[in-house]
């Protein structure tokens, strides 16, 4: 491949055109820059740096012209002559992506872009040039007028030094110690890497402190917005915190609408955990009114915890008021009804119950379940224990761990009865489980008896299938775990009973 | 890497070697190891030029026609090549195809003696890859320095970019931005051509109206304090612009006010004051909420807020004033302090501006950039007028760096105070003339602006 400088600035050329007449991004355009990216990058393989100067048409390398185009419109020379770049030189290093930068600047055709402006601002590491300043412009300027005036100028130069107490004996040393140039350098580092939002929202604030001007409070409205585009929830907080101290002002109003709010699906699903957690104490400021586009928002989280955090962060926007919602309850959308539950849930309400009331039956699962969640914060048991009887597993599963969390010991009678009963065999391991784990936690001293009965019952019939009520019984006994329990499974582990034995052993096992 | 590096690089090495030569024996490990790399070096850019040159003018030191900065970084060898060149009375120093090793390590041991030794030595080694020009009396202002013009131009346009930008934020009408913006990075690369040309320019003082002279000379003393310290192109755009805008509240007051001829009473003053905090909505109007424009509106508001957390407007004393903040209060108290104004009529001789500063520094002034700001300035400015040991009268022309009270100087009046046009002394050259103080050159009816323009 041709990489020399005459072949790299013509293929430059080639691709300005391209890219003038489709896009940056179009193929047509990457099959000249890529190429282009590749000469200049062999080339500054073994030179340090590649350098044009420019003139009107023509320009050169080390004094040889390597591209000449007289034609205005499609001249590059002329481009950057015009805006008075006067030299380019590619150095050693040239990103690929500052390439395509300087290749969008210099492509641009409108006659108004200042090429050279821009190329300032782009702060190339790897691409020089050298600006003049447009020499058709006449700038007049002359000496300033002196006129010698009648003042003592000794005793005036006397009266400074008086005024100021200067002692002409002290001398001045202005060379920076080792420490002195360090912390210089460590300010200067700091400078270059702050970004003006913060300053200026610390500076507008510091000036309301003293006074309360209108211009500084939409600047900072201003800044709010920008905050929020950029989604940099800090500083949006920090102008919020300070525009909420004045009754007249609602600084998120403007944001509590429907687009913005699920425009904010992006940062539920941030992969910058710090950005969600501000973003939460940005909603917080939230009125109910934004209530149910949060709701809707909750339904493009990806992350449990995360769906927990915005109904944490909603309830509280709630303010403890659970008719807000009621609206919300009337949904359709099963994922918007699940998420205004589980909001109530939070609420802790006593209006909560009545609320949920025409939704206890409601024909969804998921409903129901998330209904029992909420009767859970409510201490609601007796509510709960009607859903042992819930035509699908996954609601009865959790209505047994609700109970086995609020221990209500009324239902346990009820659960050893069930137990008992033959339809008990035909459930799920997982359910019979939560049966024990519920009937444990229910059941005081007395429960050590029926699970030592139920572990060493001896039966003639169906013994393999009765083998997992002793599972089940062992199982139980380790969970209360006391050196009484723990010493008859031990035993247990030692019977003849293949059955017992194994049941006591991957009890002991588990524990 | 941009030819400056190149630059500073080549410096560097040199430096390491002359350094090396001094402490050990010629084929020590150390000298060969700092030849070698400073030889590979130059392989390295005479496959791109066709020659390496180091040009020594006045107190610059020029790689391949290319400035180079004093910068805190890599000051100390700048420093010492600077001060070697010129005391050997090198002009240039030319590095051609084909240098080897051995040629570099006996130049280095020549170049580490005293002018008489290192000129006989140059001439008997017959170096054929090294080549000396040596300093005449009147060197000649090498071609590529003849800038001025071109920096006047850059000068006097901000000069009414500025005036343009305020005058109509005063009327309420449409603003220039783009011109603005462009300024800025013509004022930034005419400093990294020529920093003292646009700091000459600053000192003529009263060339415009007080407050956009006063406006753009902040904005030039900031860049230049700012590149001094080493900050980036980038921060030094927002830093120029901020100078130049930091007074922008002003156009917010009664005019009457800010051309008022007589002491200000107190309510006036308090008026006046208010300008830092203007200074934010104009700034909004002047740039909007770009990064300039937030950067820029900080540090309105902050210029007048001292080091130890005085000043005004008021505020929490904890608060400290940002680095580009501090660096615009330095600028703007010396550029108030030294130009005259309708009720200053005689200004503050800029060396009696720095001894203040010098005294404020940890109370108004940050130490650190004051220091910096002094090293940039030296303790006699360019334009300050000298009495000189000998009888006669002084303007100083150019700095000396490193030699802050030893300036280059131009004998405008005799022993008789009679108005010549004298020889330029370097001061720092052991010439036996010694400054004896500043004095004000109006007192002899002397106008310094006509040597500057």
């Amino acid at each position: 491949m041709e990489s020399g400088p005459r072949y790299i600035i013509q293929s430059l050329a080639k691709a300005v055109k391209v890219i003038q007449m489709y896009h940056i991004n179009h193929p047509s355009a990457r099959n000249f820059y890529n190429p282009l990216y590749e000469k200049i990058t062999i080339y500054l393989k073994d030179h340090p740096v590649i350098e044009y100067q420019i003139d009107q048409f023509i320009i050169s390398n080390r004094g040889k012209a390597v591209y000449k185009e007289d034609e205005k419109e499609t001249s590059i020379a002329f481009r950057l002559f015009r805006n008075g770049i006067r030299n380019i030189s590619f150095i050693s290093g040239l990103s690929f992506h500052e390439l395509i930068k300087f290749l969008k600047i210099i492509s641009k055709i409108s006659k108004d872009e200042d090429i050279a402006l821009e190329l300032w601002e782009g702060d190339f590491e790897h691409i020089n040039f050298y600006v003049v300043e447009e020499e058709d412009e006449v700038i007049d300027y002359k000496v300033p007028d002196f006129t010698k005036m009648d003042i003592d100028y000794d005793a005036k130069l006397r009266e400074i030094i008086a005024r100021e107490n200067i002692d002409l004996s002290i001398p001045i040393k202005p060379n920076l110690a080792p420490d002195e140039l360090q912390t210089l350098k460590n300010q200067i580092a700091e400078a270059e890497q702050t970004s003006g939002i913060p300053l200026a929202i610390t500076t507008l604030i510091s000036y309301l402190n003293t006074e309360k001007v209108h211009e500084i409070i939409d600047i900072l409205k201003e800044l709010l917005e920008l905050c929020i585009d950029n989604r940099n929830f800090y500083d949006a907080i920090r102008i919020v915190n300070k525009l909420s101290e004045y009754p007249d002002i609602n600084p998120v109003a403007k944001f509590e609408t429907e687009p913005i709010i699920i425009g904010f699906k992006d940062v539920i699903n941030t992969t910058h955990q710090e950005t969600f957690n501000e973003f939460m104490n940005f909603i917080s400021f939230f009125s109910k009114k934004s209530i149910p586009y949060l709701v809707r928002l909750m339904t493009f989280a990806k992350l449990k915890k995360r769906l927990q955090d915005l109904r944490k962060a909603v309830a509280y926007v709630a303010q403890d008021d659970p008719t807000t919602l009621a609206i919300l309850l009337q949904d359709q959308d099963i994922d918007v009804l699940v998420n205004t539950i589980a909001i109530l849930g939070f609420i802790k309400s006593n209006e909560t119950i009545t609320l949920l009331e025409p939704l206890m039956n409601h024909h969804n699962a998921a409903i129901r379940t998330e209904i029992i969640i909420v009767l859970t914060e409510l201490d609601k048991a007796v509510r709960i224990a009607r859903y042992l009887d819930d035509d699908e597993e996954i609601v009865r599963i959790k209505a047994l761990q609700s109970l086995t969390r609020l221990k209500y010991t009324v239902i346990y009678y009820d659960l050893l009865n069930r137990i008992k009963s033959k339809t008990f065999r035909n459930l799920d391991f997982a359910e019979q489980r939560e049966y024990f784990n519920c009937l444990v936690a229910n059941g005081g001293h007395e429960v050590i008896t029926q699970l030592r009965k139920m572990l060493f019952k001896w039966v003639f019939f169906r013994r393999k299938r009765y083998s997992v009520m002793r599972k089940l019984s062992a199982m139980a006994l380790a969970d209360i775990g006391t050196g009484h329990v723990l010493d008859m499974l031990r035993r247990g582990a030692k019977r003849r009973n293949k059955s017992i034995s194994s049941a006591c052993e991957m009890a002991l096992r588990k524990k | 890497m941009s030819i400056h590096k190149f630059g500073t690089d080549i410096i560097a090495l040199l430096y390491a070697l002359v350094k090396a030569v001094q402490v050990y024996d010629l084929n020590n490990d150390v000298v060969q190891t700092a030849a070698k790399k400073i030889v590979y070096s130059l392989k390295t850019l005479l496959n791109i030029y066709s020659s390496v040159q180091l040009v020594r003018y006045m107190d610059y030191v020029f790689f391949n026609k290319q400035r180079l900065r004093f910068e805190i970084d890599g000051y100390a060898s700048l420093q010492f090549i600077h001060d070697k060149l010129k005391t050997l009375g090198i002009k240039s120093l030319s590095f051609l195809p084909g240098i080897d090793k051995e040629e570099m390590i006996i130049f280095a041991s020549i170049f580490k003696k005293k002018k008489e030794e290192f000129t006989n030595g140059y001439s008997s080694s017959g170096f054929k890859r090294i080549l000396v020009e040596f300093s005449t009396e009147e060197d000649e202002v090498p071609d590529f320095l003849r800038e001025g013009e071109r920096i006047k131009r850059t000068y006097f346009k901000a000069l009414k970019v500025t005036r343009n930008l305020m005058q109509n934020l005063w009327m309420n009408q449409p603003i220039d931005v783009k011109s603005s913006r462009r300024i800025i990075y013509n004022l930034i690369d005419s400093l990294t051509q020529d920093e003292f040309g646009l700091l000459t320019l600053t000192a003529i003082k009263n060339l415009d109206d007080y407050t956009y002279n006063h406006s753009l000379n902040v904005g030039i003393l900031s860049l230049a304090l700012g590149q001094r310290i080493g900050l980036s192109k980038k921060s030094l755009a927002k830093l120029g612009s901020a100078g130049i805008l930091h007074d922008i509240g002003k156009v917010a007051l009664p005019k009457e006010l800010i051309y008022k001829s007589e002491r200000l009473t107190n309510e006036e003053w308090e008026l006046l004051k208010k300008h830092s905090d203007y200074g934010i909505k104009e700034i909004v109007k002047a740039r909007g909420l770009d990064e300039t424009g937030l950067i820029s509106m900080t540090i309105a508001y902050q210029h007048h807020w001292n080091y130890n957390g005085s000043g005004y407007p008021i505020h929490n004393k904890n608060e400290s004033p940002i680095l580009f903040s501090r660096i615009v209060r330095i600028c703007d108290s010396y550029d108030a302090m030294t130009t005259p104004r309708m009720y200053q009529v005689v200004p503050y001789l800029p060396h009696f501006a720095l001894r203040v500063m010098w005294k404020l520094r940890n109370v108004w002034f940050d130490p650190l950039l004051t220091k910096v700001f002094i090293q940039l300035l030296g303790l006699y400015p360019i334009g300050s007028c000298l009495e000189l040991n000998n009888g006669e009268i002084a303007l100083v022309i150019r700095q000396n760096q490193g030699y802050s009270e030893q300036p280059i100087v131009k004998i405008i009046l005799d022993k008789d105070e009679k108005k010549v046009d004298g020889k330029v002394i370097d001061l720092s050259m052991n010439s036996g003339i010694k400054v004896i103080k500043p004095i004000y050159a109006q007192k002899y009816g002397v106008n310094p602006a006509t040597y500057f323009m």
